[in-house]
Parts: structure tokens; C-alpha cells; sequence
């Protein structure tokens, strides 16, 4: 088995539901359409989970551009595993 | 088969139409795109500010550094 | 990438975000900044990373402390003039002519 570069997994991933964990604890899932090698992503069918002191805020988005720069992991599957 | 959107053919899309940006530190501006770069550097008109869903400023013209810049996203509807 | 000539509706001279800084140049400009610093003043000269060179500059600084009793939000401004100021771009969140914010 061969190895798989971390920006094919990406690849890998292209059409089906991602969890994205941003470095700020804000998580967005969403459908990935396309991401460019500073791993900006273009996502549809998004929903945003910003956890702060007073409970959960979801914001759900039709299509965005998600700034690579904060972005902290990427989980394929479009599952919140905690919660 | 899924056909990949590159990012900067979905920001070239973005170009004319209202959309919402969201900033690392939780702002939204809603206004309408007139132009971007490859750093996300965003040129907004009619642009309003909110803070907490709360609309805070208006500016007629604005520009947004790109590294503050959490997301774009398109809107369907104003809420 | 930022470099297509797509012809807009409108018949401005905006091809790059940074054309609005541009068209800002001795005017006077709102500058919104990182820990609640906003600026007005006018605009001499800015380059590709938004560092700027601002003339006759109101700097305003929002602080927020917690009444030590009711626990409620208390919002401090304090403002000073600067008769010249550079400004180091990445600390820079907005730019905007100025005469608009309304509220």
C-alpha cells in the first residue's frame, strides 16, 4: 500500500461531507467542492458550529470560501463526533 | 462522477453579488462583492456591519484585509 | 488570480481590492483596527501590505471592563490626535472613506 500525501486525502474527499475544525474551536461540515494548495476550501450545504461560554451557535450557509490560514484539521465524513 | 470547483473559479462567481463575509473574530459584513485577490482582500459596497446578528455600522465602500477574513459564503435570502 | 479583466457593470476603475485604498488617497478614511483601535484620518501613501502613512489622525481605543458590583459591560473610550502616524498593515481588519458610518 502506498502512502497517502496529506492534500490527496483531501482530494479523496471532493464531492462527499468533510467536519473542519477551525484553530478558534469554531467547526464548520459541509460538502466539499474544491479546495488550492493553501487548503482554502469551497464547501456547500454548510453548517457552522461556534461553541462559546454561553452554549452552541449553528449557522447554516449555502455556499462559501473557507480561509485555509485557520483551519486546524479535517476530518472526513461530515459527522460531529462529540456532542 | 464530482466535478472540482476551483477555489478561484468559485471566487471569481462571487464578483456582483451580495454576500456575507465572516471575520476570525466573529464580525459579518454583508454587502455586495466588487472585487478580491488571491488573499482574500475583499472589496465591499453597500456594506453593513454586525456584531452578535446585530447590525452595528454602514459603510458605503470598504475594504477588508484578507488574512482577518474567516469565509465567504453566498447568500440566498437576507434574513 | 486577481488579474482578469472581467468588464463589470460598473464603469469604474476597480480591478483589485486595493483599488479602493487607491481611490481613498488624500482623503480622509475610517480604519478599523485589531483590540477595538479605530482611526480617521487622512491618507498620504499605503503600499501592497496595507501599511499606511495617515495625516491629522483621531485615534479612538474601545476598552471594556466589568463593573466590579453589577457585573455589567462597561464600554471606555478614550481618543488623542496624531499629527502624522504609520500604520503596519496586518494589524488592519477595514478601510472605508470616511464620511458613511451612520450609527
Amino acid at each position: 500500500m502506498s502512502t497517502l500525501l496529506p492534500l490527496e486525502l483531501i482530494d479523496k474527499c471532493i464531492g462527499s461531507r468533510i467536519h473542519i475544525i477551525m484553530k478558534n474551536d469554531k467547526e464548520l461540515v459541509g460538502t466539499l467542492l474544491g479546495f488550492d494548495d493553501y487548503v482554502n476550501m469551497v464547501l456547500e450545504d454548510v453548517t457552522e458550529y461556534e461553541n462559546s461560554s454561553d452554549g452552541r451557535r449553528v449557522t447554516k450557509l449555502d455556499q462559501i470560501i473557507l480561509n485555509g490560514s485557520n483551519i486546524t484539521m479535517m476530518v472526513p465524513g461530515g459527522d460531529i463526533p462529540d456532542s | 462522477m464530482t466535478r472540482k470547483t476551483s477555489t478561484s473559479d468559485f471566487l471569481k462567481q462571487l464578483v456582483g453579488r451580495p454576500v456575507v463575509v465572516k471575520l476570525n473574530s466573529g464580525l459579518d459584513y454583508r454587502g455586495v462583492l466588487s472585487c478580491l485577490d488571491g488573499y482574500m482582500n475583499i472589496a465591499l459596497e453597500q456594506t453593513e456591519e454586525y456584531v452578535n446578528g446585530q447590525l452595528k455600522n454602514k459603510y458605503g465602500d470598504a475594504f477588508i484585509r484578507g488574512n482577518n477574513v474567516l469565509y465567504i459564503s453566498t447568500v440566498k435570502r437576507r434574513v | 488570480m486577481a488579474e482578469e479583466a472581467e468588464n463589470q457593470s460598473a464603469p469604474c476603475v476597480m480591478n483589485e481590492p486595493l483599488d479602493m485604498v487607491r481611490l481613498s488617497l488624500d482623503e480622509r478614511i475610517y480604519v478599523k483596527m485589531r483590540n477595538e483601535r479605530e482611526l480617521r484620518g487622512r491618507l498620504h501613501a499605503y503600499d501592497q501590505h496595507l501599511n499606511m502613512v495617515l495625516g491629522d489622525v483621531e485615534e479612538t481605543v474601545t476598552s471594556v471592563e466589568i463593573d466590579e458590583e453589577t457585573f455589567e459591560e462597561v464600554y471606555k473610550t478614550s481618543r488623542r490626535s496624531i499629527p502624522m502616524l504609520f500604520v503596519r498593515g496586518d494589524g488592519v481588519i477595514l478601510v472605508s472613506p470616511p464620511s458613511r458610518p451612520t450609527m
